[in-house]
């Protein structure tokens, strides 16, 4: 899920570079904010564990493993700035030294994996995460995280008009889901094992959740799912529906449809989870 | 304590190892820009910008092969999608995909392999990047195989008892977990009680010298005149 240079058209990793800068230079305030002492120490740490967790394979089935990703871990743990400044750093880490993600490509996988993907893993466990629906919003949250991430970093390559024919895009979907419910499972597995060892390693959501926000949550990913679906059946309707309203250039394939779920998507997360940001610190 | 073989690269005494951090990240930013907005004779510019590379890797005494390889870990992602475009007959883009993603890989290699990590962080400092941030990421770095080691270790001691099972590999992580943030708050206090303030003190950034500024122009100017080349000889 690292974009690697040279796959994003010019205007799109130059906006999400200039999108995550902002970005991340809030979480990196936010992240710091309250303490006298810094925690950069515990932060790196805790990156150099999501560096090494991503190594353990985990049997689901036959001849198939997985393995954490960490973005809602991290979030329910640390709190969503503080996961979203790790996750940052070990995209950075990962690009200059693993050579896994491109370096210009940098702004599309930090605002997909440590922006989007840290939000989503953590909207659910701050609406529902008290009482009985805890264990389903902690699950909830590690499976968004992992298909809001994917979903985004598909409709990005698909708008710089690589190609991906119908039968790929339905298998990468399919992929998202599975690697979706992975991390989800995961997530709540180690959640649990934690509260074990220490109750304290997992914070508790706030107190109160609306309802609107809940609506909202849901219509967000509801618009980002139909949107992909909608784009891959339909992707000549979509191109006759450009054309139509005047767009020059006819959309490459499905583009129109994945670019709107993908914005939709991101549009929404990143409104609901302001909102979020700041309830937590009210 | 083991680190990344680009770590031992960058320790080397060149004069590409030499010159400012600064100056070989604008030089490199601008290869790999000037490469990602490139449409036009892709193969010709990409062969030029190869030979440069690798000019570069020679004359900073790095071992070819070895960086050659470590780059091509870019292929397997960029061949599948490579290959979707084939077979959906976008010939162009699937060689634009195999040649811009091992290229950016390349360069940036070129880039680690000639520049410690603190000259580099230094240097990001300067153009603004959070401190906040780099101080994570260096000490991410620090503790990266320091962890790393631990979770093989865990992983040796529970493929031993019985192979990793989804619930072994669940304590693995969870007891990981623990210990790395009980790690942290031990660095942490013994930091504090050094007088550790949140930011790293580093040595004085190598200064911008006029050897700096001629490498940057030179190489800069040279990859402006292979780029237009390959837009004018279209």
């Amino acid at each position: 899920m690292h974009i690697p240079d040279g796959f994003l058209s010019t205007p799109v990793w130059a906006a999400l570079d200039a999108l995550a800068a902002p970005a991340a230079a809030f979480a990196a305030r936010r992240a710091q904010r309250g303490f006298d002492d810094s925690k950069a120490p515990l932060l790196g740490v805790m990156g150099a564990f999501v560096f090494a967790a991503q190594m353990i394979n985990f049997p689901v089935g036959v001849g198939t493993s997985g393995h954490l990703v960490g973005g809602a871990l991290l979030s329910v743990t640390l709190g969503p700035a503080a996961a979203s400044v790790v996750m940052t750093a070990i995209l950075v880490i990962q690009a200059l030294l693993f050579q896994d993600g491109g370096v210009l490509a940098l702004g599309a996988n930090v605002l997909n994996m440590a922006v989007v993907g840290v939000l989503a893993g953590y909207l659910p466990y701050h609406l529902w995460g008290r009482g009985r629906t805890r264990r389903a919003a902690i699950f909830a949250g590690g499976a968004l995280s992992v298909l809001a991430s994917a979903v985004l970093a598909l409709a990005e390559l698909l708008l710089s008009g690589v190609r991906m024919p119908g039968s790929v895009l339905g298998i990468s979907l399919g992929l998202f889901l599975i690697s979706a419910m992975i991390e989800g499972a995961i997530t709540i597995a180690v959640v649990t094992a934690l509260e074990n060892i220490q109750p304290g390693f997992v914070r508790q959501p706030a107190a109160g959740h609306s309802v609107l926000l809940s609506a909202v949550g849901i219509t967000a990913v509801l618009l980002a799912a139909g949107g992909v679906v909608f784009a891959s059946t339909a992707p000549d309707g979509i191109e006759h529906l450009a054309i139509q309203a005047g767009l020059s250039k006819p959309l490459s394939n499905y583009g129109g449809g994945a670019g709107v779920a993908g914005v939709g998507l991101v549009f929404l997360l990143l409104i609901v989870g302001g909102r979020v940001i700041r309830k937590r610190s009210a | 304590m083991r680190h990344t073989a680009v770590e031992d690269w960058s320790r080397g005494s060149s004069f590409l190892h030499q010159r400012a951090a600064g100056a070989k990240l604008l030089t490199i930013a601008c290869l790999l820009v000037l490469l990602a907005t490139a449409h036009r004779r892709i193969v010709v510019l990409s062969a030029a910008l190869f030979l440069l590379l690798v000019w570069a890797i020679v004359a900073a005494r790095l071992p070819l092969r070895g960086i050659l390889s470590r780059a091509a870990v870019v292929l397997p992602f960029g061949g599948i999608f490579a290959l979707i475009s084939w077979l959906s007959g976008d010939n162009g883009r699937a060689v634009e995909l195999i040649l811009k993603s091992y290229l950016s890989a390349l360069a940036v290699l070129v880039l680690m392999g000639t520049t410690t990590l603190p000259e580099l962080v230094r240097t990001l400092e300067l153009i603004k990047v959070p401190p906040f941030l780099l101080t994570v990421m260096q000490f991410l770095y620090r503790y990266l195989f320091v962890v790393l080691d631990e979770a093989s270790h865990m992983r040796s001691a529970a493929a031993s008892r019985g192979g990793m099972t989804f619930r072994a590999a669940t304590g693995v992580l969870a007891v990981l977990f623990a210990r790395s943030y009980s790690r942290a708050e031990g660095i942490h206090r013994a930091m504090m009680a050094r007088g550790f303030d949140g930011r790293f003190r580093l040595l004085a950034a190598r200064r911008f010298s006029a050897a700096d500024a001629q490498f940057a122009a030179i190489t800069i100017l040279l990859l402006l005149l292979l780029r237009a080349s390959a837009e004018v000889l279209h």
